[in-house]
């Protein structure tokens, strides 16, 4: 029996080499996928307030309803697991150069629905601007990116090809 | 328990070379079909359980100790009687009687 135990783990040994050849083999016939999609971002009722922060500080908070349009059907292959979705706000201040704040995520498993029509949905995560500097500025930028989770292999992060810019006004609502 | 006993657990080298090939060659061809079966139903998974099919039929092929796997038995010298032997050939080694005498 102890020849039996030696030979099945040498066969159990070499099915796990080439099962590992197989996955690398996988990642391979995707690696040069572009996972590129167009998304269309609208935003509508746009207002900011002065509010205190959960840290103490008072700072400039924005709010807007959300639409998002697209269809992520074509990324979805036999290498994918699932996408991970965020929605970006991209803005410079005085304060700082740049400023990115994620307001938005979702993830889609594969098989779920991927071809998105939302409406003025709300925004998950608070707008909170590292100052006072939302209200009045005119240029913040919306992406939608994706990161796309493999079964196998790298785990590439792509911006949509549409955005849009938000502009908040120059007074509070309070 | 005799019956036990007599069930040969062995197979000779010729018999580990071939088993050693079937099993390699029948892994090796479930891995290609699972791989093009999978990219065609665009599921890894797929690849997966038939990759699994032919470990499983390599385990039956391979483990028990087949006939075809004896069909080379190593030629084992005869039995020699200690108290025959006086020299041999090479010189180096020889069979002595008992010690003790």
């Amino acid at each position: 029996m102890k020849q039996c135990r030696l030979w099945a783990n040498t066969i159990f040994a070499f099915t796990l080499s080439v099962l590992a050849f197989l996955t690398f083999s996988c990642f391979l016939t995707t690696s040069f996928n572009t996972n590129a999609a167009n998304v269309v971002v609208e935003t509508s009722d746009h207002i900011v307030k002065s509010l205190f922060t959960p840290y103490g500080e008072r700072s400039d908070r924005g709010y807007f309803a959300l639409s998002l349009q697209t269809d992520l059907e074509p990324i979805f292959n036999w290498n994918v697991k699932q996408l991970f979705l965020y929605l970006t706000a991209e803005y410079k201040t005085k304060a700082n150069r740049l400023n990115q704040v994620v307001l938005w995520d979702k993830i889609i498993p594969r098989g779920a629905k991927s071809n998105l029509h939302l409406k003025t949905i709300k925004i998950k995560y608070p707008f909170y601007d590292d100052g006072n500097f939302l209200k009045g500025n005119e240029n913040v930028t919306l992406t939608l990116s994706w990161n796309v989770i493999p079964n196998a292999g790298l785990l590439p992060r792509i911006g949509g090809s549409g955005s849009t810019i938000v502009s908040f006004p120059n007074k509070y609502n309070q | 328990m005799g019956l036990l006993e007599s069930i040969p657990t062995h197979m000779d080298y010729h018999g580990q070379k071939l088993a050693e090939q079937i099993f390699q060659a029948v892994i090796v061809v479930f891995a290609a079909v699972g791989f093009v079966w999978g990219y065609y139903c665009e599921q890894f998974v797929q690849t997966i359980y038939i990759l699994g099919a032919g470990f499983a039929l390599s385990c039956l092929l391979t483990l028990p100790p087949w006939p075809i796997y004896r069909k080379n038995p190593v030629s084992w010298q005869k039995v020699v009687d200690r108290s025959e032997v006086t020299d041999t050939p090479s010189g180096k080694k020889s069979k002595r009687k008992d010690r003790s005498k």
